[in-house]
């Protein structure tokens, strides 16, 4: 080894002694810094923990620590408060906190504690020590310890009760309200500044026949929307263009009518919202006003209607205020009275067209107005032209809008030629009533006349007989007796023929007349053959007539069954049925019977079949007539040589 | 007894004047008959007040005044009225009638067809007011 090389050795030992030295200071220093460094970190870390206990156990929200099996094992002070527990005697478990219908929700988020470490935002109800429901809002975590393995969990709980039920309420409202809209009876638009809708309805969408949900509109632009709804309006342009002016105007519009092709009338309204100076949206409203605008519209007609036919109707009409003064009058009252309207307008209408003692039934009339009462009378009016005219009145009182009377309204027909007809008709019923009376007259004294030569030829020739007693022959003596048969016939004859005028003549009152009582007297009276029986098969009723008439009528028919049995065992039988009105009376007989082609003629006058002494053929004659007078008819049913059955009804 | 009666009979025809006399006879009967063939015929008999009939027959259907007429001057007469008047007439009109009873008669009777029944109903009338007692004036 050479010297060189040693010494190079030696110089590097040196050098390298002096670096371990160096090197040994630095550490030497470096440690005595890092030894005040921990020293300082130790410190500042007991700080910081202190200054966090502190927070926590300050802090207003609720701070939890839970072992991992759920115990909770630290409530700061709010949390204390908020569940009610004493951690550090009450041994509480998150189970029993958990309210039962949000178990799901909280297993769920604690898988998330456990997988991710933490949770936010776990919104759920808690049970508290006394059962009350709280609603919480949760941020939490897991804890770890220095070897990452999880300790426990934190959690920081906030009472959210008082928030979520003002949150309910305002949904409620809100909902109260989105329904209140949604089934309103207008249709509703509301339309943002870019005239896209923000709100509609379901009548709306009826309205303008959209066929889908008033959700599925939202953000529709309304111009285009326009330009497709304006098919559905009677003036589509016309549609268009409003709504466009209104837009450009963006002034309040109300009641603009729109008339649909459908008949349809919508009342369209428009109203900007505006908050500041700022238009925020545009409220349309459509309401569909058909009716009210028909109901209008068809008071409109009848008004019209009304006024045409109080203008055109041929009575004349007056309306008169409580003095009796002319407010109006239509054109057929100017035509029947003469005056114009104007002439008789403020008139007072009991003096201008009174006639003598006219005037005192215009008060009473009045009067009754006064009391509401409403009637009709005749009154004799002066016409302008000074002619007197016969008026029917119809008088009503007339009722302003609160039911005072405030005159009345009278509609005037002139009845001049009906009343002129009426007298004419009096006066032609007196003279016929005198012409009857003197026809009846007449009747008497031709009866008188005629039977009186008669009286006179029965004295006569009984005179020759008594005269001549013992001188006169058999042939003589028939003779004779042939002349005061025909005598009598004629007689009889006359007497007939006078009945028969004076029945319907006389009108004489209607009394309640025993039918039954009068037939059974009828028949002790008149002459029945023995070998006829009369039965009455029911009792006859009581009916209201002339009693001589009805009694004759029976004579009659009963005299003339009588008179045409040529039996040896007669029988009559009278019975009655009772029809609703009138009663139909029936008498039948065995006797010769009648040619069915006489029925007719047997009722005709001085119709008699069988010419004999006691019959003129006026007898049934008189039979027709007092039926008819008794408002009834009588016919016959009858059988050569069986029998003749009459029917005859009379009213009750 | 039966009185005597004195009878104004106004009666225009000349048989049915006939039958009553022929009847009174017949029937010998001892009445008088005063005959009138009209009303003013019976007013002028009746004038003498001294003379007055018992009671008057009378024909209603008479020309110039008849019997009604005739009744009702009779009635307005303050002698005459007393005097019973008994109406003799075909017409058995109901409106006669009512008529004369209103006036005021004594009797109606309806002269029949038959002359045996007039002499029968003439009897009885006769026999009847002669059993009356009459007002004399």
């Amino acid at each position: 080894m050479s010297q060189d090389q040693t010494e190079i050795l030696q110089r590097a030992l040196k050098r390298e002694r002096a670096a371990r030295k160096a090197a040994e200071k630095i550490l030497e220093e470096k440690s005595r810094e890092l030894y005040f460094t921990t020293q300082k970190l130790e410190l500042l870390l007991d700080e910081k923990s202190t200054q966090l206990e502190g927070v926590f156990e300050n802090i207003l929200d609720a701070y939890v620590v839970m072992d991992l099996e759920g115990n909770f094992i630290k409530f700061n002070e709010a949390a204390t408060k908020l569940f009610g527990y004493d951690i550090a005697r009450d041994q509480v478990n998150v189970i029993n906190l958990i309210y039962k219908e949000d178990v799901s929700y909280a297993m769920t988020s604690f898988l998330e504690l456990q997988n991710k470490g933490f949770f936010k935002n776990y919104e759920a109800r808690v049970y508290t020590k006394s059962k009350e429901v709280k609603w919480v809002h949760i941020n939490a975590s897991v804890i770890y310890d220095k070897d990452k393995i999880p300790v426990a969990a934190q959690g920081v709980v906030r009472d959210i009760t008082e928030q979520k039920i003002s949150e309910e309420k305002l949904i409620e409202s809100e909902n109260r309200l989105a329904t209140l809209i949604l089934n309103l009876d207008s249709g509703i638009v509301l339309e943002d500044e870019n005239r896209e809708i923000v709100l509609t309805n379901n009548k709306f969408c009826e309205l303008f026949k959209i066929n889908a949900k008033p959700t599925d509109l939202l953000g529709m632009d309304c111009t285009a929307a326009s330009e497709q709804n304006k098919i559905l309006f009677k003036d589509p342009e016309g549609f268009i263009d409003r709504m466009r002016a209104i837009d450009i105007d963006k002034k309040t519009v109300l009641g603009d009518d729109l008339e649909m092709l459908d008949g349809k009338i919508l009342e369209r309204n428009y109203m900007p919202i505006k908050i500041g100076d700022n238009y925020k949206g545009y409220l349309w409203t459509f309401k569909d006003v058909t009716l009210n605008r028909t109901y209008r519209k068809s008071l409109e007609a009848q008004k019209q209607k009304y006024y045409n036919i109080i203008a055109n109707m041929n009575l004349g009409m007056v309306e008169l205020n409580n003095n009796d003064e002319i407010l109006m009058v239509n054109q057929s009252f100017e035509k029947m009275s003469g005056y114009t309207e104007a002439e008789v307008i403020g008139k007072n209408a009991r003096t201008l067209f009174s006639t003598e003692g006219g005037e005192e039934l215009l008060k009473e009339e009045r009067e009754k107005r006064q009391k509401g009462l409403s009637n009709s009378y005749e009154i004799k009016a002066v016409c302008k032209t000074g002619k007197t005219r016969h008026w029917l009145v119809s008088g009503a009182p007339n009722y302003n809008i609160d039911g005072e009377i405030i005159g009345s309204i009278g509609i005037h027909l002139d009845i001049t030629e009906t009343k002129n007809l009426e007298v004419q008709k009096e006066k032609l019923l007196e003279k016929l009533e005198r012409s009857n009376d003197e026809l009846q007259e007449y009747a008497h004294i031709v009866s008188h006349d005629l039977k009186s030569p008669l009286r006179s030829l029965h004295a006569l020739v009984s005179w020759l007989k008594e005269d001549n007693q013992g001188k006169l022959d058999t042939v003589s003596l028939q003779n004779f007796g042939l002349i005061e048969t025909t005598l009598e016939k004629m007689e009889q004859l006359i007497t007939d023929v006078l009945n028969y005028s004076s029945v319907g003549a006389d009108n004489a009152v209607k009394v309640d007349v025993d039918l039954n009582s009068m037939v059974s007297q009828l028949i002790s009276i008149l002459y029945i053959p023995e070998h006829i029986e009369i039965k009455s098969l029911h009792v006859l009723p009581n009916i209201q007539g002339d009693k001589t008439k009805l009694q004759q009528l029976f004579q009659n028919l009963i005299s003339n069954s009588v008179k045409f049995i040529d039996k040896e065992c007669g029988s009559i039988i009278i019975d009655v049925e009772d029809l609703k009105s009138h009663y139909k009376f029936s008498i039948q007989d065995n006797g010769i019977g009648i040619d069915k082609k006489y029925h007719d003629k047997i009722f005709k006058i001085f119709h008699s079949l069988k010419k004999s002494k006691d019959s003129s053929g006026i007898g049934l004659s008189i039979v027709k007539k007092i039926v008819n007078l008794h408002d009834g008819e009588i016919w016959l049913d009858s059988e050569p040589n069986v029998g003749t059955t009459f029917y005859f009804t009379l009213k009750k | 007894m039966n009185k005597k009666l004195k009878i104004l009979l106004i009666e225009d025809d000349m048989i049915e004047v006939m039958k009553l006399n022929r009847t009174i006879s017949t029937l010998k009967l001892d009445h008088k008959i005063i005959e009138a063939n009209n009303g003013e015929e019976a007013l002028e008999i009746l004038e003498q007040k001294d003379d007055l009939p018992d009671i008057i027959l009378l024909d209603l259907n008479m020309p110039k005044i008849n019997g009604i007429e005739f009744l009702n001057i009779l009635k307005k007469d303050s002698v005459l009225k007393y005097i019973p008047t008994i109406i003799l007439s075909t017409s058995n009109n109901q409106k006669d009638l009512l008529e004369c009873y209103k006036t005021g008669v004594a009797g109606y009777v309806i002269k029949p067809l038959k002359y045996e029944d007039y002499v029968s109903k003439i009897e009885k009338l006769l026999a009847y007011w002669s059993i009356n007692e009459l007002i004399v004036v």
